[in-house]
């Protein structure tokens, strides 16, 4: 197990490189669900506006 | 009636609801599929002969530096469909693409840069491919920041798809240039029109995982094409039902 994580030496360039990588696969999942949160948000909001108008 | 599904597919309500029941049966097999091939890579794959265990950066590496090719091209398309038919899915297809594709730019240029310093001697170096690369991460955020500066979404759309289908010139300019060029990087193992020159247990968890992020970039473009869809509708009464349903 120590040998896996130590990777022949070359530690500190692969796992750096998988951690960066799967930090950007999950901040798009977290992005993306963000975006489409706040498009629906204001995509209410304009028609709450339309029924009462200020 | 052979250009219905063309039509349909330009149809936001049809579109929006489309997208909303196919995200899960992309995100999930993609999921499968990424396990599967960082188990292959990390685990079951053999050492290199030259870079020993240092090889397996080309796990993450390949796949964001293919995703960062594969969305600008798919964003270019989306933009010029947009722009020719004037579709506003299109549209919202292309505004979905950029920020999927610059953090995997910047992905593969860090990946790159952190397996380039023990194979190589340096992490960066002002080589043709990477410095075309480099372009690539300036495009999506020139894209990006083009759109921002805009407030109207419809005049966005436009401005960006040109800027989109301009930059397009720079994907073969990446892809060749390992090619036409002296270049430190690797020419193609495996995106070539011949037999990739990998041993299959090497090859089989790298397709694996370009497979698995290829399906989790069509399962992101759904997801933020529904909410881009949103944005270019006013006052469309399906949005009514879409939002409650």
């Amino acid at each position: 197990m120590t040998e896996f994580f130590h990777m022949g030496g070359y530690a500190r360039y692969v796992w750096p490189s998988y951690g960066l990588t799967f930090a950007i696969v999950i901040l798009n999942i977290i992005w993306a669900r963000r975006a489409l949160r706040l498009a629906s948000a204001q995509a209410r909001g304009r028609l709450a506006l339309k029924a009462n108008p200020p | 009636m052979a250009w219905t599904w063309f039509h349909r597919l330009a149809s936001p309500p049809h579109v929006y609801a489309l997208a909303a029941r196919l995200t899960p049966w992309l995100a999930w097999p993609a999921a499968v599929l990424i396990i599967a091939g960082l188990y292959g890579g990390l685990v079951l794959a053999p050492p290199d002969y030259q870079q020993g265990e240092g090889f397996r950066i080309i796990y993450v590496h390949a796949p964001s530096a293919w995703m960062s090719l594969m969305v600008y091209v798919t964003m270019a398309v989306s933009a010029a469909v947009g722009l020719i038919w004037r579709m506003k899915v299109a549209h919202a297809v292309a505004a979905s693409c950029a920020p999927i594709g610059a953090s995997f730019t910047f992905a593969a240029l860090v990946t790159g840069s952190l397996w380039g310093r023990p194979m190589w001697g340096t992490y960066w170096e002002w080589d043709p491919r990477l410095t075309s690369e480099l372009i690539l991460l300036f495009l999506y955020l020139g894209y990006m920041g083009l759109r921002s500066a805009i407030d109207d979404v419809r005049r966005a759309d436009r401005a960006s798809a040109l800027l989109a289908i301009v930059g397009v010139v720079n994907v073969p300019i990446i892809h060749y240039s390992v090619l036409w060029w002296n270049s430190l990087h690797q020419a193609p193992s495996v995106m070539k029109l011949a037999k990739p020159e990998m041993p299959a247990g090497m090859l089989i968890p790298l397709l694996l995982m370009l497979a698995g992020f290829t399906l989790f970039f069509v399962a992101l473009l759904l997801v933020r094409m529904r909410g881009e869809i949103l944005n270019r509708e006013r006052s469309a009464s399906w949005i009514r039902e879409a939002l409650t349903g």
